[in-house]
């Protein structure tokens, strides 16, 4: 009995035996908790404690604790509004939410005849935890073996090199570097080789998927040197995963969302979804702030929301408690410091339940440190503290002590959207027809996107079998030109034929009128300055946006014929500008 | 791809460049090229309303325009060529510039001398270590100056000011006129940053009160800035818990500080001095490189534009001097360093055999004295002291050097300010 189990692990933990916990279990073993505790880090650690027991398949966490107050949410106005308003319309696929999942799905399923809409509630795509993501293209290696993670990040990670080529966005394999310092990882690491030569890993649990993870490699400590001369100390050896890569995580957003665009997929910005209708245990109607969208199949890939979406279709059966993570970047002046994101193993600061972050390195040269992370109740918690970064800072530090806190031009933090079992839920709803989850997509879910869109369009193709594919069908995607990648000849060329590309207005990136231009008449329109930026890069250099900020505003005014007092940072009523003065 | 050859390019039209440029072209240099990433000359001054400027060097206060367009109009006297809307993109270490615009696409200049003259840049919310989140309605002073002067609009109702450096102080002022309730000016250090004049017009005139050490710590609001936390710091700048206090606000302004503006001076991998964060320069304001002039804010900050104009003319006459032949290239330099109570010296070294008669030296001192002796020393000797009544941070002083007083015995010259 599965409720037996975990009434006893919650009796026999001393720091939570003291709470009346209830525990209720379905049929199909999911474990629902109510109660009241103390600290909203306790109600963390009994629902990752109760997904470990054995036989569950997961946990709708309802424990509330006194130190946080959650809102509940009641959209019953707003879907009176809409309701009232009369707005219909009608599509195939509704995806919920375009983050890096659902617009890897949305260019999926671009590929029949269907007609999709991707809705997302903020101004822009990608906004979330994609935006906010280290752009890690993991190798797979420390994904916990048999779960969905782990196959989804070793094929996902196989798929980044065709479909770089195809989406035409910026792709590195550095691999990643693992240096040790103690004779004991020296002879650990042996063990591992002789494992993987042997093939005798494969008896192992815990090693297999170590044993699927290709292009491993073993460096002397003269090679860790060479490869890396700038790491702190010197480690006695090192251990490569070469098919590590690198990306601008928004940027293979925006690939994939366009390409999925050119292949007629619509998406509904600033449409944030209030409910789902059924008829007959079947997906009917998605009513959002905007409309009521009449559809067979709808797919949630809703993020830190999902399990509110979930809710919607009465199919929860899984709680998303936020994580947040931050970032901190580092100044260019550092580019080439490091060639390859490494880590140090054998320091004891690495927090639970995250691959524990290190150095890594931005497509474009930057140093980037982190991610932390961080169990809170606020889903819109994006902030940073000053321990993320004593946190951050212990990281880099550990592999590097040259670079120096000073040198850090931007930090920020994401959240990403964790499940109980710390895994990804991708599969048909058991309850109601045409509802696909797609929840729990946390890290490494950008590496994944790609198997994470292959396998969603399996399960629709699986559930529809006469949906057939388009005759003309766009497999790849042109980036728009990035000026500060040419050469001098094929600059001054691109200026003759278009003068816009002839005005820097991010000097420290380099980033010309013409490309922001371009960035706002993109297939998803770049409407906020922050969204010009995750596009264009002006205002990602040293300093922030200081100097081009108000540039780019005046840019996206002209380009989008609205008065400077509308333009906002990052939408919603983030406006940069209250009035005219002399108005 | 056009290509043009000079004899001196200024890279930045702003006071400095302006001056040096004109300097350049007084001292004989026949082909002088500004390059002006603006539509206009005179740089930051063009937003710079307010008076103040040009007590030093006209003897009267001018607003930062007027002090712009005295220069403009004395350049516009002389045969310098200007590229508006003109910016370098890279500086290769032979000199070849590479410069670009809308109407002639790439530009490849290849001078004979170079002066940067790109003035400096704010510092930012993450370098000021400010936590929380990161909404719209967190601008710094200079773009909250452009976005009101410039621009024409008020970027809040509200507003907390987090520095008091003199932009700070000017900015208090400024948006108190337009209409912005000004809750306080909020200073990390013990004592403020900005020059005394500033601190009473600006701020003791219009009842804005300043708090010094204390901080903001925390900024509210996921979508558009909600609040702000400031806290009191002890002595080590850390925060007194307890002391933490919300204030309501949608307007954070920032100015925590100004930089070198130097990535040009980083691509020509000049030396540069930890301290002032700029390039190393000699008497004539000649970098590290031979033939690459520095002048004005890409050096150090200077507090007042007087000395900007005044160090571009330095650069100015120095980059036509090494035109001509007539420096020293050789000689061996000699070291001036930062005694006792000095955060540094410009220049850093000098030659003695390119000195003119008279040699100034910019400082400024670490922490407030009173009743000081400002001395330039040669080993045990003295060759230069003046009494100053009190020395503050904020404010740069400057002592001219008779430089016959310097001997031959090629001994570092060491500055210090101490108390008598």
């Amino acid at each position: 009995m599965i409720k037996n189990k975990v009434i006893n692990i919650l009796q026999n933990t001393s720091e939570i035996s003291h709470y009346e916990i209830g525990v209720s279990v379905s049929k199909d073993k999911i474990v629902t908790l109510t109660g009241i505790v103390e600290e909203w880090q306790e109600v963390v650690n009994i629902g990752h404690l109760v997904a470990k027991v054995k036989g569950v398949k997961n946990v709708v966490n309802d424990i509330t604790s006194k130190d946080v107050e959650i809102k509940e949410i009641n959209n019953d106005k707003e879907i009176a509004e809409t309701l009232a308003n009369g707005e219909k319309e009608q599509c195939d696929i509704v995806i919920i939410g375009a983050g890096i999942s659902g617009c890897s799905i949305a260019r999926s399923l671009s590929k029949y005849n269907l007609n999709i809409i991707v809705l997302e509630k903020n101004g822009d795509i990608g906004e979330e935890a994609t935006k906010a993501n280290n752009g890690n293209i993991h190798p797979g290696f420390l994904a916990k073996p048999g779960t969905l993670k782990a196959k989804l990040n070793l094929r996902g990670n196989k798929l980044y090199t065709e479909l770089s080529k195809d989406l035409d966005f910026e792709f590195k394999r550095p691999g990643s570097l693992v240096v040790f310092h103690s004779e004991k990882d020296v002879k650990k690491f042996k063990m591992l080789k002789f494992l993987k030569k042997t093939g005798l890993g494969y008896f192992i649990k815990s090693f297999r998927q170590y044993m699927k993870t290709p292009g491993l490699k073993w460096l002397s400590a003269e090679e860790v040197k060479q490869k890396e001369p700038n790491l702190r100390g010197n480690p006695l050896g090192g251990f490569l995963m070469t098919t590590m890569g690198i990306v601008e995580p928004f940027e293979v957003c925006y690939a994939l969302a366009e390409n999925a665009i050119a292949n007629g997929a619509t998406f509904k910005l600033n449409t944030k979804v209030l409910d789902i209708r059924k008829t007959n245990d079947a997906v009917h109607e998605v009513i959002t702030n905007k409309s009521v969208i009449t559809c067979e199949t709808v797919i949630n890939c809703a993020g830190v929301y999902a399990d509110e979406i979930a809710k919607m279709v009465d199919d929860k059966f899984y709680t998303i408690h936020p994580r947040r993570g931050a970032i901190a970047i580092i100044d260019k002046n550092r580019k080439g410091f490091l060639s390859t994101p490494s880590g140090v193993l054998g320091r004891s600061d690495r927090s639970h339940n995250s691959k524990g972050g290190g150095a890594s390195v931005t497509p474009e040269g930057n140093l980037l440190w982190g991610p932390t992370a961080v169990e809170t109740h606020d889903k819109e918690d994006k902030s940073v503290e000053a321990s993320d970064l004593d946190y951050i800072l212990n990281l880099g530090q550990g592999v590097t002590d040259q670079v120096k806190k000073n040198e850090i031009i931007t930090f920020f933090s994401g959240i990403r959207a964790a499940d109980y079992k710390e895994d990804f839920i991708i599969e048909a709803s058991k309850k109601v027809r045409g509802f696909i989850h797609v929840a729990g997509i946390q890290s490494p879910g950008l590496a994944a996107a790609p198997a994470v869109g292959e396998m969603v369009e399996k399960i629709v193709l699986k559930q529809n079998r006469l949906i057939t594919k388009k005759d003309n069908y766009i497999s790849t995607r042109k980036r728009t030109p990035k000026f500060r990648d040419l050469s001098r000849e094929q600059q001054d060329k691109l200026i003759k034929e278009n003068p816009e590309y002839g005005r820097i207005i991010c000097r420290c990136e380099l980033i010309t009128e013409g490309e922001i231009i371009d960035a706002v008449n993109a297939p998803i329109p770049a409407t906020s300055i922050d969204a010009v930026k995750r596009r264009s890069r002006a205002g990602m250099g040293r300093c922030q946006g200081g100097f081009c900020g108000p540039r780019v505003l005046e840019i996206i005014a002209k380009e989008l014929k609205i008065p400077h007092t509308e333009v906002t940072l990052k939408g919603g009523d983030s406006y940069v500008l209250h009035k005219e003065s002399r108005s | 791809m056009k290509i043009i050859n000079v004899d001196v390019v200024v890279i930045g039209g702003g006071p400095a460049g302006l001056a040096a440029a004109i300097e350049a072209k007084k001292q004989g240099t026949k082909k002088v090229m500004i390059i002006e990433r603006d539509t206009s000359l005179g740089g930051i001054l063009q937003q710079c309303i307010h008076d103040g400027f040009g007590l030093h060097r006209f003897g009267k206060q001018l607003s930062g325009c007027e002090y712009a367009d005295n220069y403009i109009e004395e350049l516009n006297t002389y045969d310098i060529e200007v590229a508006y809307d003109t910016i370098v993109v890279e500086i290769l270490k032979d000199k070849t510039v590479y410069a670009m615009n809308k109407k002639d696409g790439i530009i490849e200049i290849h001078p004979k001398a170079i002066i940067l003259a790109m003035g400096c840049r704010e510092r930012t919310r993450s370098q000021a270590f400010i936590w929380g989140t990161r909404p719209s309605g967190v601008l710094t002073a200079g773009t909250v100056q452009r976005y009101i002067n410039i621009e024409g609009y008020l970027p809040g109702t509200k507003a907390v000011i987090l520095g008091s450096g003199d932009i700070g102080l000017i900015m208090a002022r400024r948006m108190t006129l337009e209409g912005i309730d000004v809750l306080g000016v909020y200073e990390l250090m013990d004592s403020p940053g900005g020059l005394s004049r500033n601190i009473a017009q600006c701020l003791v005139d219009y009842d804005i009160n300043m708090h010094l050490s204390t901080t903001v710590i925390k900024t509210h609001g996921n979508s558009k800035l909600t609040g702000v936390t400031v806290a009191k710091v002890d002595s080590n700048r850390n925060v007194i818990k307890g002391s933490e206090k919300y204030i309501e606000c949608d307007l954070l302004v920032l100015a925590v500080g100004l930089i070198p503006e130097n990535e040009l001076s980083n691509q020509l991998e000049l030396d540069i001095d930890p301290l002032t964060r700029g390039p190393v320069v000699d008497d004539q304001f000649m970098t590290s490189m031979d033939g690459v002039f520095a002048a004005g804010n890409v050096v150090t900050v200077f507090d007042l534009v007087d000395y900007v104009s005044l160090t571009g003319e330095i650069a100015g006459a120095g980059a036509a001097k090494y035109l001509k032949g007539e420096l020293n290239l050789t000689e061996e330099y000699l070291p001036i360093t930062s005694g006792e109570n000095v955060s540094f010296v410009v220049p850093q070294k000098i030659r003695l055999t390119n000195l003119t008669e008279e040699l100034p030296l910019y400082f400024r001192v670490r922490k407030k004295q009173e009743k000081t002796e400002v001395s330039v020393c040669e080993s045990d000797s003295k060759i230069h002291k003046k009494r100053h009544r009190v020395v503050l941070p904020p404010e740069m002083i400057v002592e001219k050097i008779k430089t016959n007083l310097i001997s031959e015995n090629k001994t570092p010259l060491i500055v210090n300010v101490k108390e008598v």
